[in-house]
């Protein structure tokens, strides 16, 4: 057991600068129960937060006007491969734009991307952005655990541990 | 053509004599004035339609840009800032409450107002450290030249060295106005 402790002690130090280490632009957030997110992509398949269990939720506003999220857009499809969906679900909504719009940029970032479609931008309201891109983390339990204020590249080696970290069971 | 428009924006206002930038206590501001036919094409652009376009073409549009480089909060609160004439008068700011009853009567969809919504400043922030926010701050337009004094409590509970930053001579630019 003496042996042993020395081990456990460090283990459990490393854990709390783990938790304590965020990843640069992340707020640490109360854990309010998420808003409400129930919206269609434009081939009308709703996705529903609340069906969204026991798994992370990063739910990422953005526009195709708003210049950082033009850039930080080609770094999500990176992290969407890398977590199995069932462990981490990244949901976009797309702020009150038109599929024209939305559908012109996405395909020249990534085919593959879809996005929900908040057309009168109410949703995003409700969900108290600070501005956009916006990006929420949302717990298994459906709270609100993490905020990233602005753009980044969510495919860099620190979003990715930090990730990794935040979703292992 | 939304790029461009994006890029006037963003990058040719650098240039301009409207602009002034004042980094003082660790707090990067920058604030530009823009002609009637930047804002007129940056809103065009983003869809919304004539007649919200032409309601915006009466008031006066300050961009701003704020990089909170403390190690504490830092408190955006329009409330807090202060528009006056050369002669002292106050200068109105248009709210957004007043830009929402605006909308109302003139019936603007609120696709289009939740985009002109995301274009402003937010009226109150806590500004985390290293954080950034920008957007226009909108004013009934002055005659002539007038001053901007924005002021900042700072600290967790805003109780710490507040920050003031003057902008002296600014000036709404009419229609027509080189850019």
């Amino acid at each position: 057991m003496k042996r042993l402790l020395p081990s456990i002690i460090l283990t459990c130090l490393l854990g709390t600068a783990l938790a304590a280490d965020l990843p640069p632009g992340l707020l640490k957030l109360d854990a309010r129960p998420a808003p409400a997110l129930k919206l269609s992509d434009m081939d009308g398949k709703t996705v529903d937060l609340a069906q969204l269990k026991e798994r992370w939720v990063l739910v990422h506003f953005w526009a195709s006007w708003c210049g950082p999220c033009r850039r930080e857009m080609p770094t999500l499809p990176q992290l969407i491969k890398t977590f199995p969906a069932e462990r981490l679900t990244v949901v976009l909504v797309n702020t009150a734009e038109t599929d024209d719009e939305v559908f012109s940029f996405l395909a020249s970032v990534s085919p593959e991307l879809g996005t929900l479609m908040d057309r009168d931008g109410q949703v995003t309201t409700r969900w108290k952005s600070r501005g956009l891109p916006s990006t929420f983390l949302v717990d298994p339990q459906g709270r609100l655990r993490y905020l990233a204020l602005g753009g980044r590249d969510w495919s860099s080696a620190a979003y990715l541990a930090f990730l990794r970290e935040l979703t292992r069971k | 053509m939304r790029l461009y428009v994006l890029l006037l924006m963003c990058c040719a206002p650098l240039a301009s004599a409207a602009d002034m930038q004042i980094t003082r206590d660790d707090l990067d501001f920058s604030v530009s004035v823009r002609t009637p036919e930047q804002t007129n094409a940056f809103y065009a652009a983003r869809g919304l339609p004539p007649r919200a376009v032409q309601e915006i073409a009466n008031a006066c549009f300050l961009t701003v840009s704020l990089h909170n480089r403390r190690a504490d909060i830092l408190w955006l609160d329009l409330a807090a800032w202060d528009f006056a004439d050369a002669n002292g008068h106050q200068v109105a700011r248009i709210s957004r409450s007043q830009w929402a009853a605006r909308w109302r009567s003139l019936h603007v969809p609120l696709a289009a107002q939740s985009t002109f919504g995301w274009t402003q400043l937010p009226e109150t922030r806590d500004m985390q450290p290293d954080e950034s926010v920008g957007g226009n701050v909108p004013i009934a337009p002055p005659a002539g030249k007038f001053t901007l004094t924005a002021r900042f409590r700072t600290g967790m509970k805003g109780t710490g060295k507040p920050v003031e930053i003057k902008f002296p001579g600014l000036s709404c630019p009419h229609e027509g106005a080189p850019q």
